[in-house]
């Protein structure tokens, strides 16, 4: 009777184990064959780079959306990174016990937050300040919905993915390294910048490009923000729109226009597809790190 | 004398059999099941009141309403998941090609919006915005400032324009006003009419547009707090005359868009589209009785009953 | 001399750096957390919690948000037990059955990768995608099966973190004492690692509770309570997304109310695997 269990047990759990290679292969067929309908009339590179998109005129330009996406992400990271580490490094190496084990569960916390509160955070706060605040301090003017919104939205929202893996990359740093390092002589910012940050290089830059992987799908609070105006922007303060928030918005359309369905769905099959390489990438990098270590 | 007799033997029998048939039709069924309507914010203030009505005859049928935009509503019906779809736009050919069957039920229209605060309000209270400014403010662009708006104003501050970001029959409309589609507007999109309003009730220097019942509070009538109708230069005379002025209240705008004074677009007709004939009873029974009895409801929702013709058509569609 | 000043001016700045980023970050969270409490406190009433939008959720100037506390609760736990009922199987047979290097345990592995990376819309898109091959209208069922779906990664990665964990020779011994290893997976590796499981669990339902763009095609939305795996459902997330938006403060009192529900589930959450690892760990075996 064990055995029986354990024998049906066995057959039961490598069953469930082919599941998640079964999702991911039907989730590929079911866009790759909704995107066949396009792909049969117009070239990828012509979708991914036009600049257009008028889908009651069959144009469908992808161009606009990654540009936007670029926009928001960039400007994302370029305010995520510095700030993630730097909040890392300090409390990794420089903040008493106490201060490390109260501040990692207010990250943790900030990265439950839903992303619709973000978003709510977002129309409220954000908005406004870039509108009336930032926009005339660089002589320009904005709504405040802009990839600039998005962009410090998005910001706050991959803080807790950066910080997180970058504090378990510092762990990982020996700490006979350091106490190496501060017997030479060195400051305990100079032992951070030569031996922790040298040793971590690629630990955070796994981090960042998991950051940056988050941000790129991230829906909701963009949508809220952004301004959804399908051009590519010219400036932080102009609106725009990614292609998360093209599908969102536009799923509605669907049925209606001609080609419109099945170009989304090729949408969604990009956005998948960039996604997954960017988390690969990342996946490699940590093992890498992890197996060293060990 | 036998004449009469037979004749009225026939009589005396038709009555008799019309009797029972009669009848037969008056005895309560007790409807169940669920309907759903999805679709256009244009018509979810009459679409809830009017499941509010048909629930209080026939308690066991469940009507779930969403909006969504019209694109949603017409994606939705076509596709089977729902058996309504609120659309608040003309229907397309590809879209009857797919199995779509209109049904007019009311009229409404859409309104160009800006914020109460904004600086220039009683300067566009009194003379209005012209068709060919909408056009330029929201197609071509090249109106940037208020003081452009107005015409002749020396006012540099910026125009804020907004549109819609859902596929939706507002923004469709509006742009058909425009001589344009959806796609062609300009502005920064915001989702859902509720949320055009609230963009545009926030920001002093924009300016949007709404469905009458969203743009006027069912409650006072008057335009929501924090809102203000733009009236539209008909005749491109620089003023508001007596008789453009119909923005004031709700019933000033739907008697100007029942007496054809507000033009169609961005007045227009709003419909339920169902895929081919609706199947399930309970659908069919909500649609009969919105075609017949649901009209007494129009008027005081703030919207514009379509013509007799219309409603007979769709009758004589569902039979 | 000058070196050293040098040395000792930058070990400053960047002193000042990290605390002003390290403020940044927790200010960050305090300004959200707060804006969402200040907002929302004077929607949090009774009736707010116990009664469903009266007069389309869209307009209506009485009622709450009842519709979507029990639609989100409803579909999230739904999801969740789905997403339990396959992930423990899988991080089992991947930990305890499968030679570490079997062609299918790396294959599965890479896909819980792949999975667990794919953004919520493209979750939501595909889930749209199966409802209309199968008839399935926008339900509380469909909304389970993405959100499902969303969790499965997420709450795998998390159990197998802890499995992994549990100490060779515990599993060892077990095998040692003539278990089958069914039986040591049962009162052994799970046992052991039940606050991490947990903790797993709770992880994944926070997440998929809090998630509208995987429900926003998927689950439908309505004003009523659903009584039926078939009917549409309202979530919280979505409770936020469509109300708002509007200038009718009652409709927006109800947005934020959802919003400090939700915030309020996350903190809960965050809070109960904090102290269920801390009290279990004290008995478990190191």
């Amino acid at each position: 009777m064990r055995r029986f269990a354990d024998v049906f047990a066995r057959r039961a759990m490598r069953v469930s184990a082919a599941v998640p290679g079964l999702i991911v292969l039907v989730i590929l067929l079911a866009l790759v064959g909704k995107s066949r309908t396009i792909l049969g009339l117009k070239s990828f590179a012509g979708l991914l780079f036009g600049s257009s998109w008028h889908p009651l005129r069959g144009d469908f330009g992808f161009g606009p959306f990654l540009s936007g996406t670029l926009w928001v992400t960039l400007a994302a990271m370029v305010l995520a990174v510095p700030i993630s580490i730097l909040t890392a490094i300090y409390l990794s190496e420089y903040a008493p016990r106490r201060v490390r084990e109260l501040a990692k569960p207010m990250i943790d916390l900030l990265a439950g937050i839903p992303s619709v509160v973000y978003g709510v955070w977002g129309v409220l706060i954000v908005v406004p300040f870039v509108g009336n605040v930032l926009a005339p301090a660089f002589g320009a003017t904005s709504s405040g919905y802009s990839v600039l919104a998005a962009g410090i939205v998005l910001a706050v929202m991959v803080f807790p993915t950066i910080i997180h893996v970058s504090l378990e990359v510092f762990a990982a740093v020996p700490q006979s390294l350091r106490e190496a390092s501060l017997a030479l002589g060195a400051t305990n910012w100079e032992t951070v910048r030569h031996v922790v940050l040298r040793k971590g290089l690629q630990g955070i830059i796994a981090a960042v490009v998991l950051g940056l992987s988050r941000a790129f799908g991230e829906t909701m609070a963009v949508l809220m923000v952004v301004g959804n105006v399908a051009r590519a922007p010219k400036s932080l303060f102009d609106p725009g729109a990614t292609l998360p928030s093209l599908l969102a918005n536009n799923y509605g359309e669907m049925l209606s226009i001609p080609l419109y369905d099945s170009a989304l769905m090729l949408a969604a099959l990009v956005l998948f597809g960039v996604v997954l390489v960017f988390n690969i990438a990342a996946r490699i990098i940590l093992v890498r790190v992890e197996r060293r270590s060990e | 004398m036998k004449l009469n007799g037979k004749a009225a033997t026939i009589v005396f029998l038709g009555a008799l059999l019309a009797g029972f048939g009669f009848a037969g039709q008056t005895a309560p069924k007790p409807l169940s099941g669920t309907v759903t309507l999805s679709g256009a914010w244009a018509l979810y203030p009459m679409a809830v009141r009017w499941a509010e009505e048909f629930k209080k005859d026939h308690p066991g049928v469940r009507i779930d309403v969403q909006a969504g935009g019209a694109g949603k509503g017409m994606a939705d019906a076509l596709m089977g998941m729902a058996d309504f779809g609120m659309v608040s736009r003309e229907i397309n050919p590809e879209e009857v090609k797919r199995g779509a069957l209109a049904f007019a039920v009311v009229k409404d229209g859409v309104v160009a919006t800006v914020s109460a605060r904004n600086p220039l309000l009683s300067e566009i209270m009194k003379r209005g915005i012209p068709r060919a400014r909408f056009i330029e403010i929201w197609i071509t662009g090249s109106v940037k400032t208020w003081g452009q708006a107005l015409g002749g104003n020396p006012s540099k501050a910026a125009i804020h324009v907004f549109t819609r970001s859902d596929a939706c029959g507002a923004a469709e409309t509006w742009a058909a006003y425009l001589g344009k589609r959806q796609e062609d507007l300009g502005g920064v999109g915001v989702y859902g009419d509720p949320g055009l309003e609230d963009a545009v009730r926030r920001d002093p220097l924009a300016i949007g547009f709404n469905n009458i019942n969203f743009a006027y509070d069912p409650k006072t009538l008057k335009p929501v707090a924090g809102i203000a109708v733009v009236p539209i230069d008909l005749d491109g005379s620089g003023l508001v005359e007596p008789s453009e002025s119909v923005y004031a209240t709700r019933d000033d705008i739907t008697g100007a868009i029942l007496r054809k004074v507000y033009p169609s677009p961005p007045a227009r007709d709003l419909y339920l589209v169902s895929k081919g004939r609706p199947a399930r009873p309970a659908a069919a029974a909500f649609l009969r009785w919105i075609l017949t009895e649901g009209q007494r409801f129009t008027a005081e929702s703030g919207y514009i009953p379509v013509g007799p013709e219309q409603l007979e058509k769709g009758l004589s569609i569902l039979k | 001399m000058r070196i050293r000043r040098r040395r000792a001016l930058e070990e400053r700045i960047f002193k000042v750096l990290m605390a002003a980023s390290a403020i940044a970050v927790l200010g960050g969270l305090l300004l959200i957390v707060g804006t969402v409490v200040v907002k929302s406190l004077p929607a949090l009433r009774l009736s707010m919690l116990i009664q469903t939008p009266k007069g389309g959720f869209y307009l209506g100037r009485e009622g709450g948000i009842l519709n979507a506390i029990v639609g989100s609760l409803y579909l999230a736990s739904g999801a969740t037990l789905l997403a339990v009922i396959f992930g423990l199987p899988i991080v089992l047979y991947l930990n305890l059955y499968a030679r570490p290097r079997s062609a299918m345990a790396v294959f599965t592995r890479f896909s819980l990768d792949v999975l667990w990376g794919v953004p919520s819309i493209v979750y939501g898109a595909f889930g749209f995608i199966v409802m209309a091959a199968l008839g399935l209208r926008a339900s509380l069922l469909a909304g389970i099966i993405t959100v499902a779906l969303l969790e499965l990664p997420i709450m795998t990665r998390a159990m197998d973190e802890v499995i992994r964990l549990v100490p060779q020779a515990m599993t060892d011994a077990s095998a040692s004492l003539g278990a089958t290893k069914l039986e040591t997976a049962l009162k052994v590796v799970i046992r052991q690692a039940m606050p991490g499981i947990l903790t797993a669990v709770l992880i994944a339902f926070g997440r998929g509770i809090g998630d509208a763009a995987s429900v926003l095609f998927t689950a439908g939305f309505t004003d009523s309570v659903p009584t039926s795996l078939l009917q549409p459902a309202a979530t919280l997330p979505l409770a936020i997304f469509f109300q708002l938006g509007t200038p009718y403060p009652e409709v927006q009192e109800r947005a934020y109310a959802s919003a400090a529900i939700l915030t309020l589930l996350i903190l809960a959450i965050s809070l109960i695997s904090r102290t269920l690892i801390r009290r279990i760990s004290k008995h478990s075996v190191r």
